[in-house]
């Protein structure tokens, strides 16, 4: 057994190192394109407040904030402080960078976490109901409206929430509380999940193996959770690390909505403000997230199908 | 009567009283509906914004600004509602004949929030600090008089002279904005040259040290600030009792305008510092005759909305469009737009027309009798005609000489809903005289940078004022200031009427004789009148909200509304 | 009918709705109407105290401006004519306006609005889902086919896309144009936008089948046989068919919102030319949302759209872990 091991764990460890740095250089180069375009954009930090203060004061500040000098000593003044995990200091709030993401992101954690827990919660059991039985009352009910979620965008089903909340006070409205965001997150999420159990549990069934446990007597309650569940684990668990990314681009447009504190509303308010380090440091936050989910996904794939890892 | 009947009657009546005696005892300030304040209480109040620093003077943005209001003291405040100067920290003054110095004698027997006295190297320590070049700060380059800094002398312990390199209009009006801050707190940190970095808000709340009515007690980043009774607070209410009356005040920061709405609506809140929009004044009626909350219309606001045209000589922008830059044009769209349905379509009637920068809710320095521009479409058509613009081709809109159509393009401000709404309005009654004109929204800075750039046609947006006196806004009316919208910064006035308007205004400003200041400022408007370089149209309404509970509140215009006053408000009730 | 025809008609009715709507507004989509702000949609009566009529409507009276109380004058029953006057319903002159959903908040009728800028709206969202999937099917397939080293360096390309703040992306665009974009030109800024920001999914699913079916028996014959790669990704492509249908049913509403967004930050059709995206913006408002739920229309339309795009794609799960797999 042990010398089938060694050769399996050498090549993950090279594959794995070879990711990590292709992860590193990736979030690199995005935080440096955001500070360039956040450069690039018309008006700086310091034009918001143009209309009341002097121009003596707007260049003092310009000074102060370093936004006289060139864009490329700005970019090489970031890296530096990179390396001293120093994201600079943002205008907006006068803070240093670091500060405020360790304050917001858990807050978008929160919220990414508990429409994740809801969606998978809700979905995988529905999923293996529906896929075992495809023609039953379950399956007629839940298809239609989890097709029809799968692609309704967060910020529709935040409005659609937000709606429900006021007229009918099913639900808190106000802006401290978790539920609308968090379902407006976990619906199309859900869905998807639903729709992808549903179909693995369905192949699973179908396969040969498990045509033979059935053969061999297994009752088919047992087939159904035991053996068809473990099938259907890989594709569901393929897609969990892109879940990462794509609750955190959808919670930018929730988050405005419910006016919820966390990350995506802090982007929002760097990117109306010319904060040009916390919009750096928010996109780096942002491509380290998604490069983590990719990695995580890839490397659950890879452990599972060695193949993989030859590819990339 | 039989015992077994008493011991059960007995019983009850005391579960009675103890029941009844339980209520009383769960709510812990008792009403008073006869209009006597009474001591206590926390107040919530919802703000919109946080602030950076808690040094006032290194930041002029608003928040710092309510929490310097509620926890310092100036040397004479500005009473908002009233327009009059009273004493504070300083019991009297005089002036000197030739309006330069100001002598003040400072009241007595004063102690700062930790103990500390207060006396006149407190006042001397503030004004090196606010002036020092090193500190560079906002608050100080609008305190300004002749481009010089206020000096400060110290005659005694209790007497102080106020220098001014020139007499000033305004006069003391300026030390409203001047809070005197603690030198033994602070003067390590200015002779170190840190000053500015000093009461950042990492600062622990102990340390922010004042004169004002409530202290800092917690500050939780992003969420809230709790301010609690200053004990050592020097002022007492007309029945020689101390203030604040308020036990607390909360507030809470709340970015999006909804979320003070409805933390109002469902009572967790008391008060918004964000006036009322027209759209929400429904709901808030119906909670008003529901018993659940005040609205207070406290009149015609400062801040009118304002349409200027670019009108620097060279700009690009005017070249083939010659008659962008004429008095006429502006006259016309002045007589064009029916202003009242502005005013009735945007703000639900709460708002007046208006025709020049100072709206009535300026009591003191408001010309009711200046010529208007009231609405008479004809009489747009007409001046339209003179600049050469008419049908050419019958299809209802101008053209010029040269057939092209009289079109330019109106930059405004993404994301103002009032501001976008009214430019709808405005679109569409300029169409109705034939110009063809086109609303540019770009967000905030983008459209700063087009303004401060000069690429711009047209521009619409609100122009605050954050006091009463015009005197106070010289960057506005002299031809050489900032903030002289329509061409800004120019070295000498571009067209004989501004050099009116600038000889004009430097007397104002250094005239003392109010009368005479009234007089010479009635001269601006008129002149403003005949060449409107800024149209206007509507002033809002001020309209404010709180929850029944609150009383005591003395709203102004001016901002923040209620909480300039905040010693002298008081609750009742408990909270729902 | 076949099974594509059946699943191709929803799409294609959705195209000429498109392409039809804005004929059937009832009043012009501009117009104020001063006495009508956030006015409630006007009932339709077939019934009256004489029994049943042709469908009329009472006219709206303002009763209370701050409050938004409007009533019916039921004195004047006002037949609703079809297809006269060049519009497809009205109501005589004095009647005042025909609102069927209700005003905005500066007395625009919304159903008008809604259709006008359905055409803008969808026509933009379709335009730039369609430059997406071309797009995003040659680099996929590109990638896929080839494999190795260009295979990696174009998905990186694809991720970088993905993470790249649009917001400030957008920002530079406007701050280098002019101020004022006929509507024509901002269709084809924001079409064009949309499909260099879709392309990365799309190309990242085109991907993943090219690659499985390289690996098949036929593609190996054909590279033995000497086709380059051009010739080999041209054979393997139509194996990403379905996915790129449903990628249509992912894309098309996400774009739909993206124009709300995109307009929020001074990118979108103006103020004058309705479309779905800025009616959403004004929809924001939370207290109105209880008050006056007719604003919410557009939100509604997309959820319709949304709803007729799953029709026509089927959604196989399949595809729909293909597409799902490539999103980020």
């Amino acid at each position: 057994m042990d010398h089938r091991i060694t050769p399996v764990t050498a090549g993950l460890a090279a594959f794995l190192v070879r990711r990590l740095l292709t992860a590193l250089v990736f979030v690199l180069i995005v935080s440096s394109s955001a500070l360039v375009l956040a450069r690039l954009a018309p008006g700086d930090a310091a034009t918001g407040s143009s209309l009341q203060t002097s121009q003596t004061q707007l260049d003092a500040t310009r000074a102060r904030l370093h936004l006289d000098r060139p864009v490329a000593w700005q970019l090489a003044d970031w890296f530096g402080g990179l390396a001293r995990l120093d994201l600079g200091r943002s205008s907006l709030y006068d803070q240093p960078v670091t500060g405020l993401l360790r304050e917001r992101a858990p807050r978008t954690a929160a919220l990414a976490s508990v429409a994740l827990a809801i969606a998978a919660a809700v979905a995988l059991p529905l999923g293996m109901v529906t896929g075992a039985k495809p023609r039953g009352l379950v399956a007629r009910l839940v298809t239609p409206i989890s097709l029809a979620l799968v692609s309704c965008p967060p910020l529709i089903g935040a409005l659609a929430l937000l709606w429900l909340a006021l007229s009918t006070h099913w639900l808190p409205a106000t802006t401290g509380s978790l539920a609308v965001p968090a379902l407006a997150l976990a619906l199309p999420l859900a869905a998807t999940m639903e729709r992808l159990q549903s179909q693995a549990i369905a192949d699973a069934l179908a396969a040969p193996d498990l045509l033979a446990a059935a053969a061999r007597g297994i009752p088919p309650t047992r087939l159904v959770w035991v053996h068809a569940m473990r099938q259907s684990l890989r594709p569901v668990l393929g897609i969990f690390g892109i879940v990462i990314g794509s609750v955190f681009s959808g919670s930018l447009a929730v988050e405005w909505v419910t006016s919820w504190p966390g990350l995506g509303r802090l982007m929002y308010d760097a990117v109306i403000n010319r904060d040009v380090f916390l919009v750096t440091g928010c996109a780096f936050v942002g491509a380290a997230l998604i490069a983590l989910g990719n990695l995580i996904a890839d490397l659950a794939r890879a452990v599972v199908d060695p193949r993989v890892q030859e590819g990339l | 009567m039989r015992r077994s009947t008493v011991l059960p009657i007995l019983a009850a009546l005391l579960v009675a009283i103890g029941l009844g005696l339980w209520r009383r005892a769960g709510q812990p300030t008792p009403s008073a509906g006869d209009g006597t304040p009474v001591s206590g209480g926390r107040l919530i109040a919802t703000f919109r914004t946080e602030p950076r620093t808690f040094n006032r003077f290194a930041s002029p943005q608003a928040a710092e600004d309510l929490v310097a209001r509620l926890t310092q003291a100036t040397l004479v405040r500005l009473n908002r509602v009233t327009g009059e100067i009273e004493p504070w920290l300083a019991t009297e003054w005089s002036a000197s004949p030739d309006g330069r110095a100001y002598t003040l004698k400072l009241r007595q027997g004063v102690t700062f929030s930790d103990g500390a006295p207060f006396s006149a190297a407190d006042v001397q320590f503030t004004f090196r600090a606010l002036f020092d070049k090193q500190v560079n700060s906002a608050l100080a380059s609008s305190l300004l008089v002749a481009g010089e800094p206020l000096g400060v002398r110290v005659l005694d312990e209790t007497t102080i002279v106020i220098t001014l390199a020139a007499p000033y209009g305004p006069g003391l009006a300026l030390l409203d904005a001047i809070p005197i801050l603690p030198r033994h707190k602070l003067e390590a940190a200015y002779l170190a040259g840190t000053f500015r970095d000093a009461w950042g808000l990492g600062t622990p709340a102990a340390d922010i040290v004042g004169l004002g009515p409530f202290v800092l007690r917690e500050y939780v980043p992003g969420q809230e600030l709790l301010f609690a009774r200053n004990p050592r607070y020097w002022r007492r209410d007309e029945r020689g009792l101390p203030l604040p009356r308020l036990d607390e005040i909360e507030v809470q920061i709340v970015p999006e305008q909804d979320g003070e709405l409805l933390r109002l609506e469902n009572g967790t809140a008391d008060l918004t510092t964000s006036q009322v929009r027209p759209e929400d004044l429904a709901t808030l009626r119906r909670l008003e005759s529901a018993g659940r909350l005040q609205i207070a219309n406290v009149g015609v606001g400062l801040n009118p909305d304002g349409l200027w045209f670019n009108l620097a000589p060279g700009a690009p922008v005017a070249k083939d469009k010659p008659w962008l830059q004429r008095d006429e044009l502006r006259r016309a769209i002045s007589y064009a737009v029916d202003r009242q349905a502005l005013a009735d379509t945007v703000f639900l009637g709460a708002a007046k027309p208006i025709y020049g920068p100072v709206t009535p809710g300026n009591r003191e320095w408001f010309v009711a009798d200046l010529p208007k521009t009231e609405y008479d479409p004809a009489r747009a058509k007409a001046l339209l005609a003179t600049l050469g613009l008419s049908d050419r081709d019958g299809d209802g809109l101008l053209e010029d000489a040269s057939g092209r159509p009289a079109r330019f393009s109106i930059l405004t401000q993404k994301g103002h809903t009032i501001l976008e709404r009214s430019a709808e309005v405005l679109r569409e009654q300029l169409r109705r005289v034939g110009l063809t004109v086109d609303i540019a929204p770009l967000e905030h800075v983008a459209m700063l940078e087009k303004f401060n750039k000069g690429e711009y046609e047209a521009m619409y947006f609100y122009i605050g004022a954050d006091s009463f006196d015009p005197a106070r806004n010289p960057d506005f009316w002299m031809s050489s200031g900032d903030f002289h919208l329509w061409q800004p910064a120019q070295k000498t006035p571009g067209r004989p009427w501004e050099a009116s308007i600038d000889d004009l205004m430097r007397r104002e400003s250094t005239t003392l004789d109010r009368t005479e200041q009234k007089r010479l400022f009635g001269e601006i408007q008129k002149i403003f009148a005949e060449h409107l370089p800024v149209v206007y149209f509507v002033a809002p309404d001020v309209i404010i909200a709180m929850s029944e509970r609150v009383h005591g509140a003395t709203p102004s215009i001016l901002q923040p509304p209620v909480l300039w006053n905040a010693e002298t408000l008081w609750i009742t009730a408990s909270r729902r | 009918m076949s099974p594509v025809r059946a699943r191709v008609t929803p799409l294609a009715c959705l195209v000429v709705l498109a392409i039809v709507a804005p004929a059937l507004a009832p009043e012009r989509p501009t117009e104020q109407f001063a006495d009508r702000t956030y006015a409630p949609p006007m009932r339709v009566h077939v019934r009256d105290a004489s029994g049943w009529r042709a469908p009329f409507a009472y006219p709206q009276v303002l009763e209370d401006r701050v409050m938004r109380r409007y009533g019916e004058d039921r004195t004047r029953p006002m037949p609703i004519s079809w297809f006269t006057n060049g519009r497809a319903a009205s109501i005589p002159a004095d009647g005042g306006p025909l609102l069927l959903l209700g005003a905005d908040s500066l007395g625009r009728d919304i159903l008008s609005r809604l259709l006008v800028g359905m055409g803008r709206s969808l026509g933009v969202a379709l335009a730039g889902a369609l430059g997406g999937l071309v797009l995003g099917a040659l680099v996929g397939g590109w990638a896929g086919s080839r494999g190795g080293r260009v295979d990696h360096a174009l998905m990186l390309v694809a991720d970088f896309i993905l993470v790249l703040p649009g917001a400030y992306v957008v920002l530079v665009l406007r701050g280098t144009l002019p101020l004022t974009l006929s509507p024509a030109a901002v269709f084809a800024l924001l079409a064009g936008l949309f499909a260099v920001s879709s392309w990365p999914h799309v190309a990242r699913g085109v991907r993943a089948i090219v690659a499985t079916e390289r690996a098949r028996d036929y593609a190996e014959a054909a590279r033995a046989s000497g086709a380059g790669s051009a010739r080999l990704m041209w054979h393997l492509l139509p194996a990403a068919g379905g996915f790129l249908l449903v990628e249509v049913v992912l894309l098309v509403p996400a774009l739909l919102v993206a124009e709300a967004t995109v307009s929020f930050l001074g990118l979108g059709f103006p103020e004058a030319t309705p479309s779905w995206g800025t009616m959403l913006q004004e929809a924001h408002n939370v207290t109105m949302m209880a008050e006056a739920p007719w604003m919410l229309a557009p939100a509604l339309a997309i959820l319709l759209v949304v709803f007729a795009l799953q029709a026509t794609s089927g959604a196989r799960a399949q595809n729909l872990v293909a597409a799902i797999s490539s999103r980020s």
